[in-house]
C-alpha cells in the first residue's frame, strides 16, 4: 500500500477506456479506413450512462446484479497487482489465486445474468464463455507459476515486482514465453480476434456480446467498462512481465505502464488486422498452445 | 468424553423414539430433532473445546475411544452436517415418502451418524473396524430406501461389493500392522502400539500404505474407484446423500490422515505422496469432467464430490511430500489445506444437496433439462443453492476459497524448494483447470435450474414446497459464507490439527501455525473489501437507476416475438463444447439428428473396467457353484471339514513349536 500504488490505479481506472479505442483505431488505419474516434469508449459510456433500461421479464435480481458484480471484482482485482511496479494495495501469499478466483467471480456473474434471460443466443454465449475460460485458466496459472519459480515470491507484488526485476536478466527467454502466453490469454479474455469478433453483427457468431444482448443503459455502461479495465489489467501484466519496473522509480514506472498499454493495444489492433478469426472449435487448441508456452517457461525454470 | 458418550447416546435415542413413535407424525419429528440437536450440540461439545486450545499435544484419553485434534476436526464437521440434515430428513421424508415409515430410516439414520463418530473417534484397531462395517452397512440400507426401484437396487449392490472391498483391504492392512511388531495384539490393538513402527520385513510398509490407499480410497471415492459413489449418492434419500457425500466418503480422508499420523515419527516413501498428488489430479479434472457430462442433478453433484475429494487428496499430497523431502512448513500447509477444504466440502455439498432434494420434490424429476425458473417459485432455496455453488468453485468471499487458496499456496511453494519436489508445482495447472470446469458445470446448474423459463409445469406449482426445509440449508449457507469471511479463526484451528497429524513438534519448530495463517487476515480483508466494494458500485448504480424507471420487456430473441421455454439453450447444450473439446475422456456421447440433440451418459471406468471385471469374476465364481447343493446335509459335512482342517492347523502349530 502507496501513494504510488494507488495512484496508478487511479490512471488505469482512467485510461482503460482509450485501450479498446486504439485497437479499433489502429485496426482501421491498417484496413484503410478512417475510424471511430480513440476516445469512443467514453462517448458511449457517458451515453449509456444517461440511457433509460429495459429488463426481460425472464429475469432475476442477478440479472441486475451482474454488471455491479462484474465491475466491483475486476476493480478489486486491480488493487492486487503491483501497478506502480513494486507495490500493491491488498498483497498476502498466494494472492495471485485471489486474483483469478475475482476474475472468475465475474465470469461467474455474467454467465449467471446471461442465461438469468432464458435467451437462447446468451445461453450460447455463456455456452462459449465458460468453454474458453476452462482453458484460458490453466494457462494463466501456469504463467504465475513460472513467475514463483523464477521468483520464490507467492506475492504478485513479489513476482511482478522488486524480486522478479532482481532475476529478470537471468529469466529472460522464460518471461519471454510468459508474456507471449498472458497475450494469448488476453486475446481470449477481452474477446478479441483471433478469438471473438467485437465488431460482428451477427449473434451465432459472438462470444461475448452475446451474452449481454439483454442488458442496456447503465447496465451495459457497467460492464463495456469492466471489459475495458479486464483488457488493462491483463495487459499490465504482460507489461510488467516484459520490463522490470521496480528499479525505475514510481513516475517512470506509472509512465512504462501506461506507454505499455497503448502499445499492448496497439498490438492488439494489428493482431486483428492481418488475422481472421478461428473456428469455434479451434480456439481451444490456439489456448491449450498458450498455456503449453508458459508450460515450457515453467520447464526451463525447473531445470 | 462423557459429554461426548452421552451426545452420541441422545442422539442414538433420538432415532430410537422416532422409530417407536412412528405413526405420530409431528410428535415423531419433534422428538427426533430435539434430541439430534441436544446430543450433537452435546457431542461436539469436547471436541470444540479441545480444537479451542489447539496444543496438538492435548487429547482426550480413552480406553477405545478417544479424541484427539485430528478426530476432533472431523467429529466437528461430522455433528454440523449430521445436525443440520437429520433435520431437513423430519419434513422432507415426510413429503417425499408419506406412506413410507420415516422412523426407520430416522432410526438407522442416527446409527449410520453414530457409527461414523465412532469410525473417527475409535483408539483401537478393533472398534475402528467395528465402526467401520458398522457405518457401512447402515449406509446401505439408507441407500435402499427407495429399494422397489431397479437402479436403486444395482447402486446398493456396487456400493455394497465396493465397500466391503475397502473392509478387507483395510482388515489386511491392519493384520500386517499389528502382525509385524510382536506383541502388537492383534484387533485389541491400541492406534498407540502402530504408531512410529519403523520399516522393515517385520513392518511391510510398501504394503500397508498400498493396502490404505486402496481401503480408504474407495470409500473416499477416488478415480479408478469412485463409481459406486456417484449411483449409491443419487440413489439415497437427498438428506441422506447430503450426509454421504458431505461426511461419509469424508471418512476415507480421516483414515489417510491417521496412516500419515501413526507412521511418523517415520517418514512415508516419497512415492506415496506423488501417488496421493497423481490420485488426486485425476480424481479432481475427471471428477469435474464427468459431472459437467451429467443430466441427473444429483448425480452430478456425486460426481463433484469425487473432484472434491481429488481437491483434498492434493493438499494431502503436497502434505506427505512435504513430510518425505523433509519440509516441514510445507507438510503443515497441505495437511492444513487438505483439512480445511474437507471441513469445506461437507458443508457446502451437504448444502447443494438439501437444496437439490427440494427442487427434486417440487419437480418431482431429477433431469436438469427439465427444469428451469425455480428462483421466483424457491427464492430462499435459490440463493441458498447459489452461497453453495459460489462455495465449490471456490470463489472469494466463500469458503472453498480459503482452501483452494490455501492448497494452490502448497503446490506453488513446492515451487520454492530446491529438489525433486518442485515439481509438484506443475500440478497447479490440473486444481486450475478444474476450478475453471466447475465453474461451467455450476453455470450449467443453477442457470438451468433456477433461471430461465421454466421448461414444465412445476415451478409454478412449487411455490411453498420448500417451507421446513429452508432453515438447515441456510444454517450451512451462513457456515459457509462464516468460514468465508473469517478465515483467521478457521486457518489457525487447521493448521494445529495439521501440527497433530504431523507429530506435533513441527508446529512449533517452524512457527509453524503461524506461517499458515499468515494471510488469513488479508484475505479476510479482500472479502470484506469486495463486499464494500460491491456495495458502493450497486449504490452509483442503484442512485443513477432510481431517477429513471425501468421498463419491463420481453428477452430480445432477434426480433422474433414468440419465444418458448423451448428455445432455451439447454444444459446439455451448454455442456457440448467443453464436451468436444475434451472428447472420449468425458465418457459421454452426442447423438444429434435433425431435430434432436442428445448426449448420452456413461462412466467410463464402471462401463469399461467395473463392469466387465465383473462380468469375469462372476463366470469363475459360477465353476465353484457345485459346491452349493442346496442340502442341509452337504453343509454340514462342510463344517466339520472346517473343524478338522481347523485342529489339525492348531496341532501342527503346537507340535512344531
Amino acid at each position: 500500500m502507496s501513494v504510488s500504488s494507488l495512484l496508478s490505479l487511479l490512471v488505469l481506472l482512467a485510461l482503460a477506456p482509450v485501450l479498446p479505442g486504439i485497437a479499433n483505431r489502429v485496426k482501421s488505419a491498417l484496413t484503410g479506413r478512417r475510424g471511430a474516434p480513440i476516445l469512443q469508449l467514453y462517448f458511449d459510456l457517458a451515453k449509456l450512462w444517461r440511457r433509460g433500461v429495459v429488463y426481460s421479464r425472464t429475469t432475476t435480481v442477478i440479472f441486475r446484479l451482474a454488471p455491479v458484480a462484474l465491475v466491483a471484482t475486476t476493480l478489486l482485482a486491480a488493487w492486487l497487482v503491483p501497478l506502480d511496479g513494486t507495490t500493491s494495495l491488498v498483497t498476502f501469499p498466494g494472492d495471485l489465486v485471489a486474483f483469478a478466483g475475482l476474475l472468475a467471480l465475474g465470469r461467474f456473474a455474467l454467465v449467471l445474468g446471461a442465461l438469468d434471460t432464458g435467451s437462447s443466443f446468451e445461453g450460447m454465449g455463456a455456452s462459449r464463455e465458460v468453454t474458453l475460460a476452462s482453458f484460458a485458466e490453466p494457462g494463466l496459472f501456469l504463467c504465475f507459476t513460472a513467475l514463483v519459480l523464477a521468483t520464490g515470491d507467492l506475492h504478485l507484488e513479489g513476482m511482478l515486482g522488486r524480486p522478479l526485476a532482481a532475476v529478470w536478466p537471468a529469466v529472460v527467454p522464460s518471461l519471454l514465453l510468459v508474456a507471449t502466453s498472458l497475450f494469448i490469454i488476453t486475446l481470449a479474455e477481452t474477446s478479441r480476434v483471433p478469438v471473438d469478433d467485437p465488431l460482428t453483427h451477427l449473434e451465432l457468431t459472438m462470444i461475448h456480446e452475446v451474452m449481454v444482448l439483454d442488458h442496456s443503459g447503465p447496465d451495459l455502461a457497467l460492464i463495456l467498462y469492466a471489459a475495458a479495465l479486464k483488457m488493462a489489467l491483463l495487459g499490465s501484466l504482460i507489461v510488467s512481465v516484459l520490463v522490470p519496473r521496480a528499479t525505475l522509480g514510481a513516475p517512470v514506472a506509472l509512465g512504462v505502464l501506461v506507454g505499455g498499454l497503448l502499445l499492448v493495444a496497439t498490438v492488439i489492433g494489428v493482431v486483428e488486422s492481418v488475422m481472421a478469426r478461428l473456428r469455434m472449435n479451434r480456439i481451444p487448441q490456439l489456448l491449450v498452445a498458450a498455456a503449453a508456452l508458459a508450460g515450457f517457461a515453467v520447464i526451463l525454470l525447473l531445470r | 468424553m462423557s459429554f461426548f458418550g452421552a451426545g452420541l447416546a441422545l442422539i442414538l435415542l433420538a432415532g430410537l423414539s422416532a422409530f417407536l413413535l412412528e405413526g405420530h407424525g409431528r410428535l415423531a419429528g419433534g422428538v427426533f430433532a430435539t434430541g439430534l440437536v441436544g446430543g450433537g450440540v452435546l457431542a461436539a461439545w469436547p471436541a470444540l473445546g479441545l480444537l479451542g486450545t489447539m496444543d496438538s499435544s492435548l487429547s482426550v484419553a480413552g480406553g477405545a475411544f478417544g479424541m484427539d485434534l485430528l478426530s476432533a476436526w472431523f467429529l466437528v464437521l461430522l455433528l454440523v452436517v449430521g445436525m443440520a440434515t437429520g433435520i431437513y430428513g423430519v419434513p422432507y421424508l415426510a413429503k417425499a415418502h408419506p406412506h413410507r415409515g420415516a422412523g426407520r430410516i430416522h432410526l438407522v439414520f442416527t446409527i449410520l451418524l453414530v457409527s461414523v463418530a465412532g469410525v473417527f473417534a475409535a483408539r483401537t484397531v478393533g472398534t475402528f473396524l467395528a465402526s467401520w462395517e458398522v457405518m457401512a452397512i447402515s449406509a446401505y440400507l439408507l441407500i435402499m430406501v427407495d429399494h422397489d426401484q431397479a437402479p436403486v437396487r444395482r447402486a446398493g449392490f456396487i456400493y455394497l461389493v465396493l465397500t466391503h472391498t475397502s473392509t478387507l483391504a483395510l482388515v489386511a492392512m491392519f493384520a500386517a500392522w499389528t502382525g509385524g511388531e510382536a506383541g502388537g495384539g492383534g484387533w485389541t490393538a491400541p492406534f498407540d502400539h502402530l504408531a512410529g513402527a519403523s520399516d522393515g520385513p517385520l513392518f511391510p510398509m510398501t504394503l500397508i500404505l498400498l493396502l490404505a490407499l486402496g481401503g480408504f480410497g474407495i470409500k473416499a471415492g477416488i478415480v479408478p474407484v469412485h463409481f459406486w459413489l456417484p449411483g449409491a449418492h443419487a440413489a439415497a434419500p437427498s438428506h441422506v446423500s447430503a450426509f454421504l457425500s458431505g461426511v461419509m466418503i469424508k471418512s476415507g480422508i480421516y483414515g489417510l490422515l491417521r496412516v500419515l499420523m501413526l507412521l511418523h515419527p517415520v517418514p512415508p516413501p516419497a512415492w506415496w505422496g506423488w501417488t496421493l498428488l497423481a490420485l488426486g489430479l485425476g480424481s479432481a479434472v475427471l471428477g469435474v469432467l464427468w459431472a459437467l457430462a451429467q443430466h441427473d442433478i444429483k448425480r452430478l453433484l456425486a460426481y463433484h464430490s469425487v473432484e472434491n475429494i481429488g481437491i483434498i487428496l492434493l493438499g494431502l499430497g503436497v502434505g506427505a511430500l512435504g513430510v518425505a523431502y523433509h519440509q516441514p512448513a510445507l507438510a503443515l500447509l497441505g495437511v492444513a489445506g487438505a483439512l480445511v477444504h474437507t471441513l469445506n466440502h461437507a458443508l457446502f455439498k451437504s448444502l447443494l444437496f438439501l437444496g437439490a432434494g427440494a427442487v427434486v420434490l417440487a419437480a418431482g424429476t431429477r433431469q436438469i433439462d427439465r427444469l428451469g425458473g425455480f428462483a421466483r417459485a424457491m427464492p430462499l432455496t435459490a440463493s441458498a443453492f447459489l452461497v453453495g455453488s459460489l462455495a465449490i468453485v471456490g470463489l472469494p468471499p466463500l469458503n472453498g476459497f480459503v482452501s483452494e487458496w490455501m492448497i494452490f499456496r502448497g503446490l506453488l511453494e513446492t515451487g520454492t524448494l530446491p529438489g525433486a519436489v518442485r515439481i509438484a508445482s506443475l500440478a497447479v495447472v490440473g486444481l486450475a483447470l478444474t476450478g475453471a470446469l466447475a465453474l461451467a458445470c455450476f453455470t450449467k446448474l443453477y442457470g438451468t435450474v433456477f433461471h430461465g423459463m421454466p421448461r414444465s409445469g412445476a415451478p409454478g406449482m412449487a411455490r411453498g414446497v420448500d417451507a421446513g426445509l429452508i432453515w438447515p440449508q441456510w444454517a450451512l449457507a451462513t457456515a459457509c459464507i462464516g468460514v468465508g469471511v473469517l478465515p483467521f479463526v478457521v486457518v489457525p484451528v487447521a493448521a494445529g490439527a495439521a501440527g497433530a497429524v504431523l507429530g506435533g513438534t513441527v508446529t512449533r519448530s517452524v512457527g509453524g501455525i503461524d506461517r499458515v495463517a499468515e494471510g488469513s487476515t488479508a484475505v479476510a480483508g479482500a472479502a470484506l473489501g469486495l463486499v464494500l466494494v460491491l456495495a458502493l458500485i450497486g449504490w452509483i448504480r442503484w442512485r443513477r437507476g432510481s431517477r429513471k424507471a425501468a421498463r419491463v420487456g420481453d428477452t430480445w430473441a432477434c426480433a422474433y416475438p414468440r419465444v418458448t421455454s423451448r428455445m432455451q439453450y439447454g444444459a446439455s447444450s451448454y455442456a457440448a463444447g467443453l464436451m468436444a473439446a475434451f472428447g472420449p475422456m468425458t465418457g459421454s456421447r452426442v447423438v444429434s439428428h435433425a431435430g434432436s440433440f442428445h448426449v448420452q451418459v456413461a462412466d467410463p471406468v464402471l462401463d469399461t473396467v467395473g463392469l466387465p471385471v465383473w462380468e469375469r469374476v462372476s463366470q469363475a465364481a459360477a465353476r465353484l457353484r457345485f459346491l452349493q447343493t442346496g442340502r442341509l446335509r452337504w453343509y454340514l459335512i462342510y463344517l466339520i471339514l472346517s473343524l478338522v482342517a481347523l485342529l489339525l492347523y492348531l496341532w501342527s502349530v503346537t507340535t512344531t513349536q
